[in-house]
């Protein structure tokens, strides 16, 4: 079922990544070069899905600590006070600015989630040869890469304000380890969807279904 | 071994092509992100404190995840939740402890609410305005630990790492004292009042006093505590005197304490139980030791005579009565007085000069004993009683020497012995008055009137005489008036004339003297109105000072005359 997927690589060709040329490889082992652009050709990514699995474990791993240590430390005439990415959409919910609370919510707990989701999800399908939804999973792949950027908003916000607010006497905030594992995260993510090779989806797919398409 | 040995059998090497790692190096990511997440919930599991339960009476303040426990203003716990007790009748609020604080929490650690407290003696806690109220928390010196607590009521007066001595003080009323009532020495605020109770069988208060180290040691045994919150005047022979405490112990009440002059004794031991007197006069009155009781029997009346009234030697306090009633004479079939006195013989000696040899002989209470004996036999030492005040009419008892006194001594069988007494300075005066009563008595009145009405007899005889005289001299004063009065009228006749001729004499000399144009008029004028115009003047000056009094003073303004 598997074998019938008619890609470049079983052809005998390999697709430049850089510049997109196809061409023919040096060596069934060593791709080469390519001959336009000069950059080193692969059949696919290197250890694609291992690569892409460790990274993925990493940064579940980090979202647990990101999510229930503290990312900063306000420290008030009234007390210090810890808050963790959870405490600040609580607080921005209760004081009234419910959008903020679910951009919040969107950019630094969920986005950050999904990404985990979807690359577990890429690299089981593609691990058991998965044929269906290849188009859907490919354009996932594809929110993926542009999307997971954008968590990082939460942690540039956390930079500035520690950096801003630091009334001394008065109000100063500090970070916390918490703010360390988010961005552990969100940089673990971005590297394990770069590191995931797209081709993979289509190896295990029906040469005939792809074509006809 | 041998030169035609066979190659053939030996076997070729393989070929294997390198393989390639087959784990890649990219998994050291997540095992280095295992690590430090294991790392650092290891890390909290051991900064884990223990969680403690403390059931307070009311949870004013307490908030979940907010409020903290502090320990010397640090930070040593967390207030986790807030919930009530299985009965609904207090508060179990559940706290997560600091690792670093955990050995603190022992058998003996206290906890209790800290928030705002504005008093007469002092304003605490303004911190918790701000931050909110907070648990408070002192370690205890127990080995035994503990996770369940109950709190304090109330701040807890004194921390017990607090350097000083803790005192008990039993007083008959709390008087205006009350918590953190300071306790001066001196003037200087020393300590306060930590706690206060009725005494077991509600006759009197125990208050627990703390003076700080290093005062502290100026308690000694002898040191007398009264309450300082008052004004203290005396008005005595050198004039109005005033003792007053300093403005906090007016208003919230204080304790001072002093030592008397002569105290030598020891550093008090804490917890000693001293007695809290009303004012410093009583606090620092000589101590009564060396007692020595007599009765007296008076055979006058008691009236004036009170429980307390001192016993006086030679003007000098020397004890005082402890008791007054009546008893039987079973010989007399009487009721006669009996005065009960307590004597302080140690006040013989007190201001004695020291190191004299005459002291030596009187230093024991049984050397004093005796001397009292002697002077009761040979010098005719006496009890009295005399009047201490003649508006009030108390009396008081004194002891004096009273040489013409019968002989007597002390009776000693008697318990108390019976110490022998002169009639008081009223009976004495009672005796006098009779004695002129009956010598007033042995007057011959009857006498001294016959002899009066005799003398008035002769007065009347004298009287009538003088009357018969009065009218001989009547009749000769009608003669005269016939004889005289026709002269008399023609002397007034011929003055009348001499005054005519005298009256033309003037209206001529009138002219010259009063007519409008005469000299001596025009002058009279100009005279009256100079006059007039001063009196003008003074008019206005008169209504000017009215006006402005203080120019008498400040002298006249200038700007505004």
């Amino acid at each position: 079922m598997t074998a019938g997927a008619r890609t470049g690589m079983r052809e005998g060709f390999v697709s430049c990544e850089v510049c997109g040329l196809l061409s023919r490889p040096a060596g069934a082992e060593e791709p080469g070069h390519c001959p336009r652009c000069g950059a080193e050709l692969e059949f696919r990514r290197r250890d694609a899905i291992q690569r892409t699995w460790a990274l993925v474990i990493a940064a579940a791993i980090c979202y647990l600590p990101a999510n229930i240590l503290p990312v900063m430390r306000s420290t008030t005439l009234t007390g210090v006070e810890p808050d963790t990415i959870m405490s600040g959409v609580v607080i921005l919910y209760e004081t009234g600015t419910w959008y903020l609370a679910v951009i919040l919510l969107i950019a630094s707990v969920m986005i950050p989630l999904a990404k985990l989701a979807s690359l577990a999800y890429l690299l089981v399908t593609v691990q058991r040869g998965s044929v269906r939804n290849n188009r859907e999973r490919t354009r996932l792949y594809r929110i993926l890469e542009i999307i997971g950027r954008w968590s990082m908003v939460d942690v540039f916000v956390a930079t500035f304000v520690v950096a801003l607010i630091q009334m001394k006497p008065l109000m100063s905030i500090a970070p916390e380890p918490g703010v360390l594992f988010f961005s552990a995260v969100v940089i673990l993510t971005i590297f394990a969807a770069e590191s995931f090779d797209p081709r993979l989806i289509w190896d295990s797919s029906q040469g005939k279904q792809e074509t006809n398409e | 071994m041998t030169e035609n040995a066979d190659f053939a059998n030996v076997p070729e090497a393989t070929h294997v092509p390198k393989k390639r790692s087959r784990v890649p190096v990219v998994w050291i990511i997540p095992i280095v992100a295992a690590l430090a997440g294991v790392g650092i919930v290891v890390q909290k599991q051991m900064n884990e404190g223990p969680t403690i339960r403390i059931t307070f009476p009311s949870a004013e303040g307490i908030e979940g995840e907010k409020t903290l426990i502090k320990y010397k203003d640090i930070e040593i716990g967390k207030v986790m939740h807030v919930n009530l007790t299985d009965n609904y009748t207090k508060i179990l609020v559940t706290a997560k402890f600091e690792k670093h604080a955990e050995g603190m929490l022992d058998n003996d650690a206290r906890f209790w609410l800290v928030k705002p407290q504005i008093s007469l003696s002092g304003v605490s806690g303004i911190g918790t305005l701000l931050s909110g109220n907070y648990i408070g928390f002192e370690p205890g010196k127990s080995k035994v630990k503990r996770l369940d607590f109950v709190a304090l009521e109330a701040p807890p007066p004194i921390m017990r790492d607090r350097p000083g001595r803790e005192f008990a003080l039993r007083a008959d009323t709390l008087g205006s004292l009350g918590l953190g009532s300071p306790v001066y020495y001196r003037s200087l605020d020393v300590g306060d009042v930590i706690s206060f109770s009725l005494a077991k069988d509600g006759r009197s208060m125990d208050i627990r006093i703390f003076v700080n180290a290093p005062h502290d040691k100026f308690v000694s045994a002898d040191t007398r505590f009264w309450e300082s919150s008052g004004i203290d005047a005396k008005l005595g022979a050198d004039g109005l005197s005033l003792r007053t405490a300093s403005v906090t112990a007016l208003i919230a009440g204080g304790i001072t304490f002093e030592a008397p002059s002569s105290g030598t004794a020891a550093e008090a031991a804490p917890n000693t139980v001293f007695t809290l007197f009303k004012d410093r006069t009583t606090a620092l009155a000589p101590p009564q030791k060396d007692v020595r009781r007599y009765v007296l029997r008076f055979r006058e009346s008691m009236r004036g005579l009170s429980v307390g009234a001192p016993v006086e030697f030679l003007g000098m306090s020397i004890g005082e009565v402890t008791a007054v009633g009546l008893e039987y004479s079973q010989q007399a079939r009487d009721f006669r007085p009996r005065v009960e006195i307590a004597t302080y013989s140690y006040r013989f000696t007190e201001h004695m000069e020291k190191k004299t040899r005459a002291l030596q002989e009187v230093k024991t209470m049984e050397g004093r004993t005796d001397a009292i004996d002697q002077m009761v036999a040979d010098k005719g030492l006496r009890a009295q009683l005399r009047t201490g005040s003649i508006v009030s009419g108390q009396l008081f008892v004194a002891v004096d020497y009273f040489p013409d006194a019968p002989k007597a001594k002390i009776d000693k069988t008697q318990d108390p012995p019976e110490f022998p007494v002169v009639a008081g300075k009223m009976a004495e005066l009672e005796d006098k008055l009779n004695n002129f009563v009956a010598k007033l008595e042995k007057v011959p009145v009857d006498e001294i009137g016959n002899d009066l009405k005799k003398t008035l007899a002769t007065l009347d005889k004298t009287l009538q005489s003088a009357d018969r005289a009065m009218q001989s001299a009547d009749r000769t004063l009608t003669r005269v008036d016939a004889e005289t009065l026709p002269e008399a009228k023609k002397t007034l006749e011929d003055l009348r004339r001499a005054i005519t001729s005298a009256e033309r004499v003037l209206s001529s000399t009138d002219n010259t003297f009063l007519g409008p144009d005469a000299p001596a008029q025009q002058e009279l004028r100009d005279a009256l109105k100079e006059i007039a115009r001063a009196a003008r003047g003074v008019g206005v000056l008169t209504d000017y000072l009215e006006r402005n009094p203080e120019t008498l003073i400040r002298g006249k303004n200038k700007e505004n005359p």
